[in-house]
């Protein structure tokens, strides 16, 4: 039962994989020629060195943060729990542009250096994913029992010492189910790094996609191996650790003292970038208004009505798309954690693999499919499920490894125990597995969640004609430069991201 | 379990809402009808949205638009077949338009709908037709440039004295459409020569039009080459910014003329109303729109320009044969790559 499930849902991801290899195949003989030339290693270069580098540094900020707000007594633990998700909603191409017009000569700040290029992009990508690792992390630090650490504390080590050597260990599965994710992004990340002028494999992907759809398509296959390849690589996220047994996973067992202002400005300084700066971006554009004469937003004061259709349609489909993401998913990762097989592995490989093709590869491979099916299945074609299917193939890595790192921390032997006194598998499931989890597959559907509301490419081509979100309201008043409406737009964005997590996410996780 | 099923009710309720939406946003008292016409638009809702709500208002013909890139747009048009749901495209430039010339895709737009522009100005064939344009344009800071001092050549800028001065989107539709003219009007060799020029002078390069006059506004680029319409739109939303558009010398490619084009799809069962829809788009009422709402020239014969910009006559645009630059994108598009104008910084 379980297997059928993990077959059905492994196929279903290796649609783009289809697409992309029968795009290759046109190239035929080309693509030993494609692997090999000197346009395309620069690119590829540039594209596995962003990847790795942003990778390592949100892994370590993303475990800092969590750590600080999940087991020390840092002051406001409970508003940097949701202030330090807020920068993963806002879209990567609105962010760069805004710290592109908050830094440099003639910007807001101009002391500040000029954000571009390399370290441009690594700045900009590191404050906007790091959330892909602090949010799972921290979930995981919630259902970590403190037992251990006091254990060690008692043997005599210090705080920190302890933090490192026994908590850090637990939480690994999560920080490298994280890292892995923003790898992935990083991949097949077009918008912001165009706009920091940093060279990388999707612009080729892009600037050939009219010119030479093969070419495009070959490349496309080139990111999807290096993802799948990768994330077979670490398939398991890590060894398992279920060390530690029994409650208490709020408990503060990192007092601060001293280094409270240190751990302060760590926690405030990716809020300052990722969030003050944009926004305070937004309000400048908002309050300078603009002089549009019948066309677009004109600052402060306009009618908002226009954005009501938007939010209605961004909060849908991030919403549909969690749940749905998380039902799909729950199969793989609880036969990754509970039946390890290899060929399971290679399910979980390809439901990974899919978050780093480019979300226009992505809706074209759908479109090719819902086009391509009977008559039957028509009305499937640019229709809302369709649109939440495209979401769930593309984001559907967040909740596969974010479920699974949440169900390794959970024992078999409750599992075992329950099976003794006579419950069946799915009472298990429900009764014992379900309430561990909980707080893990809460935070990877918000992931789903975040990822979705700032979603464009699909949206644009897989949406029901007329279908608006925030993100697509943003990009087209962005395309032509109406910056108050882009603004404005941008603000109620995160406002909605903000609202939501805490709703659907982080009530949950607190409330234990 | 209880949260399970909120969560299942949570994913419900944004559909339920939905459906009420869509049904709201209908006009009141008729049920929600099926679109009669569906566009897909490589013009963004604020430049074209508007005067497609009052040629719904004007024929009560109801008519969605799906919103998006020219290119991907084209593609998407390109894998739909037959069995597109679009009547009309919406062309940003005519490279994406032309990829679909090329397909075979587009049907005959009327004539009379045709003679209403220029013959330099729509496809020779009548696939498509132009109803706006942007003329091409080099946006300068007030503070860092005398504009007596510029060329009267998009050619001179290649000259020792601009070197890493003028801002390229080598990326960009627009200017991937006037290399293609710079090809046909001056051939491959002088093409190829400036690309070159422009790459060993360190012109840096930028992902959009947008970022380029944002860029000469800070000061970050003393210039740039850009569609006039950008800084008109720079200017509407900080009246200050210290930008001003510099236009070529009468007959320099460096001045043509980009136009926006629709298409009728082969594929549509509404040729009738896709056409008129493209005989609106150049009818007065839209004319006036894009010369006075959207800072876009009007392409109709006798249309006239926003006051504020200056005449087509006194800029002396180079017209084009449109209809070449859909085809020949392909070497355009090798030829930018092969110049190393992409990856200057």
């Amino acid at each position: 039962m379980l297997s059928v499930g993990v077959v059905v849902v492994a196929v279903l991801f290796a649609a783009p994989f289809v697409f992309l290899v029968a795009g290759a195949l046109e190239a035929g003989g080309r693509v030993g020629d494609i692997l090999v030339s000197e346009a395309i290693r620069r690119p590829l270069a540039n594209t596995l060195l962003l990847g790795a580098s942003v990778a390592v540094a949100t892994m370590v900020l993303g475990t800092v943060l969590a750590v600080l707000v999940g087991r020390s007594d840092l002051p406001g633990r409970a508003m940097w729990r949701v202030v330090l998700a807020l920068p993963l909603v806002i879209p990567t191409f609105v962010g760069a542009t805004a710290l592109i017009a908050a830094t440099g000569r003639g910007g807001l700040i101009p002391a500040l250096p000029r954000v571009e290029g390399f370290a441009g992009s690594l700045l900009v990508l590191v404050v906007f994913t790091y959330p892909y690792v602090f949010l799972p992390v921290l979930a995981k630090v919630s259902t970590t029992p403190a037992s251990a650490e006091e254990a060690a504390r008692l043997l005599g080590h210090g705080a920190w010492r302890t933090t490192l050597r026994v908590l850090v260990p637990q939480l690994w599965p999560a920080i490298t189910a994280g890292g892995l994710l923003v790898f992935l992004y990083c991949l097949s990340e077009f918008g912001a790094v165009a706009l920091l002028r940093y060279d990388t494999l999707t612009r080729s992907i892009y600037a050939s996609r009219l010119l030479d759809r093969e070419l495009s398509l070959t490349l496309g296959l080139i990111l999807a191996v290096i993802a799948l390849a990768v994330s077979l690589l670490m398939r398991r996220g890590g060894e398992s650790y279920t060390a530690a047994v029994g409650r208490g996973g709020s408990r503060i067992t990192l007092r601060l003292g001293p280094v409270t202002p240190v751990a302060f400005l760590v926690c405030a300084l990716p809020v300052a970038i990722g969030v003050v700066a944009p926004v305070a971006v937004f309000l400048t554009w908002v309050l300078r208004g603009s002089g549009t004469v019948g066309v677009g937003y004109s600052g402060w004061g306009d009618d908002l009505g226009f954005l009501v259709q938007p939010v209605v349609g961004s909060t849908a489909a991030s919403v549909s798309a969690a749940v749905v993401a998380l039902v799909v998913t729950l199969p793989v990762a609880f036969a990754q954690v509970r039946r390890p097989a290899r060929w399971v592995d290679g399910a979980a490989g390809i439901v990974t693999s899919v978050f780093a093709i480019p979300g226009l590869v992505v809706a074209l491979a759908l479109v090719s499919w819902a086009v391509g099916a009977p008559a039957a299945l028509g009305w499937l074609y640019q229709s809302f499920p369709l649109l939440i299917l495209g979401y769930v193939l593309h984001f559907g890595a967040q909740s596969l490894r974010g479920g699974a790192a949440a169900l390794t921390g959970v024992s078999p032997r409750f599992d075992e125990a329950a099976a003794t006194l006579g419950a069946g598998p799915r009472r298990r499931f429900l009764a014992v597995d379900l309430p561990m989890v909980l707080p893990g597959l809460l935070a990877a559907g918000g992931l789903v969640l975040l990822s979705t509301i700032k979603e464009l490419p699909a949206t644009l081509l897989l949406a029901p004609t007329g279908f608006r979100t925030l993100a697509t309201t943003i990009w087209g008043a962005a395309t032509d430069g109406f910056y108050a409406e882009v603004g404005i737009a941008s603000l109620v964005l995160i406002a909605l991201s903000a609202v939501l997590t805490w709703l659907l996410v982080l009530r949950g996780q607190t409330r234990r | 379990m209880k949260r399970l099923v909120a969560a299942a009710a949570a994913a419900l309720l944004p559909a339920a809402l939905l459906t009420a939406c869509s049904a709201d946003s209908q006009p009141a008292g008729s049920a929600a009808p099926p679109a009669d016409l569906t566009v897909y638009s490589g013009r963004t809702e604020n430049l074209i949205g508007p005067i497609i709500d009052r040629f719904e208002a004007e024929t009560g013909t109801a008519v969605d638009v799906r919103y998006g890139d020219s290119a991907d747009l084209a593609l998407l048009i390109e894998q739909e077949g037959d069995r597109s749901p679009a009547d009309v495209f919406i062309s940003q430039s005519p490279g994406a338009i032309g990829y679909l010339t090329d397909r075979g895709l587009l049907s005959k737009v009327d004539a009379e709908t045709l003679d209403v522009v220029d013959k330099d100005l729509r496809n020779a064939d009548g696939r498509w037709v132009g109803f706006s344009g942007r003329v091409r344009a080099l946006v300068y800071n007030t503070d860092q440039v005398d504009p007596k001092t510029l060329p009267k050549s998009v050619f001179d800028l290649t000259a020792p004295e601009y070197a890493g001065k003028v801002a390229v989107a080598p990326t960009n539709g627009s200017f991937q459409d006037f290399v293609t003219a710079m090809r046909l009007q001056e051939g491959d060799a002088v093409a190829e020569g400036w690309l070159k020029g422009m790459a060993d002078n360190g012109s840096p390069n930028y992902a959009d039009n947008t970022s380029i006059v944002q860029a000469v506004a800070r000061g970050e680029v003393p210039m740039g080459l850009v569609n006039h319409y950008y800084n008109e739109r720079a200017l509407a939303e900080d009246p200050t910014s210290p930008t001003d558009n510099y236009f070529f010398e009468s007959g320099d490619i460096g001045s043509l003329l980009i136009t926006t084009a629709i298409g009728v799809l082969e594929s549509s069962d509404d040729q009738k109303g896709a056409q008129d829809l493209a005989r609106f788009l150049l009818a007065a009422e839209a004319q006036e729109f894009f010369s006075n709402e959207t800072y876009e020239y009007p392409l109709a014969k006798g249309a006239k320009a926003n006051p504020a910009l200056p005449d087509l006559k006194d800029i002396n645009v180079t017209t084009f044969d449109l209809d070449k630059l859909g085809g020949g994108l392909e070497t355009t598009l090798q030829m930018i790559e092969a110049s190393g104008l992409t990856t200057t910084s």
